[in-house]
């Protein structure tokens, strides 16, 4: 049975540093923008902004059904599903982590509908949203 | 007036895609069944990729659990909608044995969950939508399993297709020269849309392409146009349509749809006989509860065409 999601792309449930004792970094939880599930090879292109700094799809790393990939090497696995029912967890490294408090934190996922013409392709969503971070 | 219920006629049903600004957010998927059974629908279709948890390869439970729950809201499920993404790999397009193994799969699960109609959206090539050539090779090639478990395949007609298109012969070409009656077309009422679009739709959360601005307007503005297929035209290919989207963005207070003209495209499925689904496929603003609402709107409008047969009365 599935689990219910947050209404908004970017999840509040998932948001915290990582890294212990000292935070290496910080992860987010993002639904899959598009009304269906997706192969991860669909996937071409993500950013991740909080706070106005910038983290290009280098600078995420993946989990999705328990294994954490680079982004490069997702968009180029054949067998890796980003479920409807299954939020993302994109992790980025920065020494420290985040400061506990209110971010403002924005996403941005693109990929290739195949049933739009090439012309209009590939499709992006973006989102953004203020998050707590406890820890 | 007297109804005609004796007749036969379409059923009503709803694709489980219009519950997507609630789906897993208000609403599960036994929730989504519980409203479908509750409005009245007696048919269900469903997103293979959306619905069905672990696709494509549920647990056997789900599927268990699956059929419980079409028993217990008494639902009949119709069409299972999936894909055929032909842009799957960033470096090439699919091949047509890759495309077989993906649709022999959707076909086979649709049967063991009870399906009798698979949609493969297929991936396009052109401006008009015309479909990846592989279409062709892939489906000759399902169709032997798809006959066997009596399933059938049928590729959506939808917007900016018209139905006299080099899209819908290519279709029925394959039907005339095979002879089978296992492949037909799914055809989306938004291609009769015959008044601009003045609601919002699903999709304009998405930036299609060039995110620039003046293009973005060019395209949303393209995208509000209608169509304006005479819906008289779907008597001429009524015989090979197996599934009917019954699309709309919004429903009025007084029950009428503002874009689509419900009543001649019910004469022309009751003129020829049409015993399908009429699937309530809603994608205006995915605002919460709101798809609850709609589709009953929208039910009660069909429902009450149906019952006095058509614009006629």
């Amino acid at each position: 049975m599935s689990s219910m999601l947050e209404r908004e792309i970017i999840q509040q449930r998932g948001f915290r540093n990582v890294g212990e004792p000292t935070p290496t970094g910080f992860q987010v939880a993002v639904r899959c923008p598009y009304y269906r599930g997706i192969w991860a090879s669909l996937l071409e292109d993500v950013e991740l902004t909080v706070d106005g700094e910038r983290y290009g799809a280098s600078a995420i790393r993946w989990t999705l059904g328990g294994q954490t990939y680079e982004s490069e090497r997702l968009f180029s696995t054949r067998e890796v599903r980003w479920p409807f029912d299954e939020p993302a967890l994109l992790t980025v490294t920065r020494p420290g982590g985040l400061e506990p408090g209110l971010h403002e934190v924005a996403v941005s996922v693109t990929w290739r509908w195949s049933y739009i013409p090439v012309e209009m392709q590939p499709t992006t969503c973006r989102a953004q949203r203020a998050l707590v971070l406890v820890r | 007036m007297s109804p005609r219920p004796t007749s036969p006629r379409p059923t009503l049903g709803v694709s489980l895609y219009s519950y997507g600004g609630d789906y897993l957010v208000t609403m599960t998927l036994e929730d989504c069944l519980a409203d479908v059974a509750d409005m009245g629908a007696t048919d269900v279709e469903i997103l293979s990729d959306t619905h069905i948890p672990g696709y494509p390869n549920p647990d056997p439970a789900w599927i268990d659990h699956w059929h419980s729950l079409l028993e217990r809201y008494r639902l009949t499920p119709t069409c299972y909608s999936s894909w055929l993404d032909t842009r799957l790999y960033r470096d090439r397009g699919l091949e047509a044995a890759e495309a077989q193994a993906i649709l022999l799969r959707d076909v086979e699960l649709a049967h063991r969950l009870g399906f009798r109609i698979v949609r493969p959206k297929i991936g396009v090539v052109s401006l008009d939508l015309a479909p990846d050539p592989i279409w062709r090779e892939t489906v000759l090639g399902v169709l032997p399993k798809a006959e066997e478990l009596d399933v059938r395949i049928a590729p959506e007609i939808h917007a900016p297709t018209p139905i006299r298109s080099a899209v819908v012969e290519g279709y029925l070409e394959l039907v005339r020269e095979t002879g089978t009656d296992h492949f037909g077309l799914l055809i989306d009422t938004g291609i009769f849309q015959a008044a601009e679009r003045t609601a919002t739709h699903s999709d304009a959360v998405y930036v299609f392409g060039d995110p620039e601005p003046a293009l973005r307007e060019r395209v949303e503005r393209e995208m509000r146009k209608p169509l304006a297929v005479d819906p008289r035209e779907l008597a001429d290919v009524l015989p090979y349509v197996v599934h009917v989207h019954a699309k709309f963005w919004e429903m009025t207070d007084m029950l009428t749809d503002p874009h689509i003209p419900y009543a001649e495209i019910v004469t022309v499925l009751l003129e020829g006989g049409y015993t399908g689904s009429l699937s309530s496929e809603y994608e205006g603003a995915r605002d919460l509860y709101r798809a609850s609402d709609m589709l009953r709107r929208q039910q009660t409008m069909l429902r009450t065409l149906l019952d006095r047969g058509g614009e006629d009365g």
